[in-house]
């Protein structure tokens, strides 16, 4: 057998690997690596303007702002907004805890007010979805990738044709 | 057999999608006050009403003696101008039985409200919600905003966007 160098032997190799069950692997890869891009294109978080201190912006980030797309109530420059930034600076200063500031806004426009769904109840769901959807994903990449690599096995060595077959066997004669 | 387990999902899914389109109104956010007691204001009034309903409009002052329709307004904000003439009607035919109560909420310029009610004749009363708090105690999120509170002081429900005069009736129905 001719083996050209290492450049040929490592492009087997990575062949191999991503061949079959194996190449789920390397889409998983792929999956996350992409997430990671996803997260670093994020900009980052913008400097709280100095009004407030950092602790209301802390619990400020958890909240929806009302009146906008996609904001939190740390991020917008609303009326509404900054009203909300200001009850939370006075209940901190009462010695109110998070939770207790969080409840506050929920009793009145219930958990829709919150950022992020709380992991309990229905809204559970939201976060086990995409967990799910991967799972049934890979499962079915997987089954689908292996009845595809039996199905390979059990035609493929029947289809080899005569003349293959010799030309193989005069290129194994010369190395 | 193996054959059918695509079309089955492609039901289910079509099920789904059904199901969500036909589950009624999405933008239709619920309040969570309804059935809660309505949260109380004190707020400065229009100068236009100050002789008739005081200096300062207390909402816990005429709750449980009559409905309350309280509507939260702006001047800037383009279907309330629908809903002004809707609302004066509504107040000149049933002001015996029903108060109306207008909550005017992120107006930055006092004098532009002043023109609203002044170029609607608008004769129910009305106080200025100046920092926000009235609006954030009753959950909203945008202008107009109407909720209805019953005679016993509870929220009975509240109609987030403009009001047409179909709704409006549907929800006078409910208390008169």
């Amino acid at each position: 057998m001719r083996v050209e160098g290492i450049g040929s032997y490592a492009k087997q190799i990575f062949w191999r690997t991503t061949y079959g069950v194996r190449r789920i692997g390397a889409l998983l890869l792929l999956l996350v690596s992409s997430f990671q891009l996803l997260a670093l294109a994020q900009p980052a978080a913008n400097t709280p303007p100095p009004d407030f201190p950092p602790q209301v912006f802390e619990i400020a980030r958890e909240l929806r702002c009302p009146v906008c797309q996609g904001e939190s109530v740390a991020e917008s420059n609303s009326g509404i907004s900054l009203e909300m930034r200001r009850i939370i600076a006075e209940q901190l200063a009462q010695g109110k805890s998070k939770e207790e500031i969080k409840a506050y806004f929920v009793s009145r426009y219930g958990p829709w007010i919150l950022y992020e769904p709380p992991r309990s109840g229905l809204t559970l769901w939201v976060w086990l979805a995409p967990l799910v959807g991967v799972a049934l994903i890979g499962a079915g990449l997987y089954f689908y990738l292996q009845s595809a690599r039996r199905r390979a096995l059990e035609t493929g060595a029947a289809e080899v044709s005569e003349e293959e077959l010799r030309r193989a066997e005069a290129e194994l004669d010369q190395s | 057999m193996k054959r059918l387990w695509p079309f089955a999902l492609l039901v289910v899914l079509g099920a789904l999608l059904f199901w969500g389109l036909r589950r009624g109104d999405p933008s239709a956010l619920p309040s969570v006050l309804v059935g809660k007691p309505a949260p109380d204001f004190t707020l400065p009034t229009f100068a236009p009403y100050r002789a008739e309903w005081g200096e300062r409009i207390q909402l816990s002052r005429y709750l449980g003696q009559k409905p309350i329709l309280v509507n939260l307004w702006a001047s800037w904000c383009v279907p309330c101008r629908d809903e002004a003439p809707m609302l004066e009607a509504a107040w000149r035919q049933y002001k015996d039985r029903l108060l109306i109560l207008g909550v005017n909420v992120q107006d930055t310029n006092p004098g532009a409200a002043l023109g609203f009610i002044q170029e609607f004749g608008l004769t129910f009363p009305s106080g200025i919600d100046e920092n926000g708090r009235v609006w954030i105690d009753y959950g909203g999120y945008g202008v107009p905003e109407t909720f209805l509170i019953g005679k016993d002081g509870k929220v009975l429900y509240r109609h987030a966007g403009p009001l047409d005069s179909a709704t409006l009736q549907e929800l006078l129905g409910k208390v008169l």
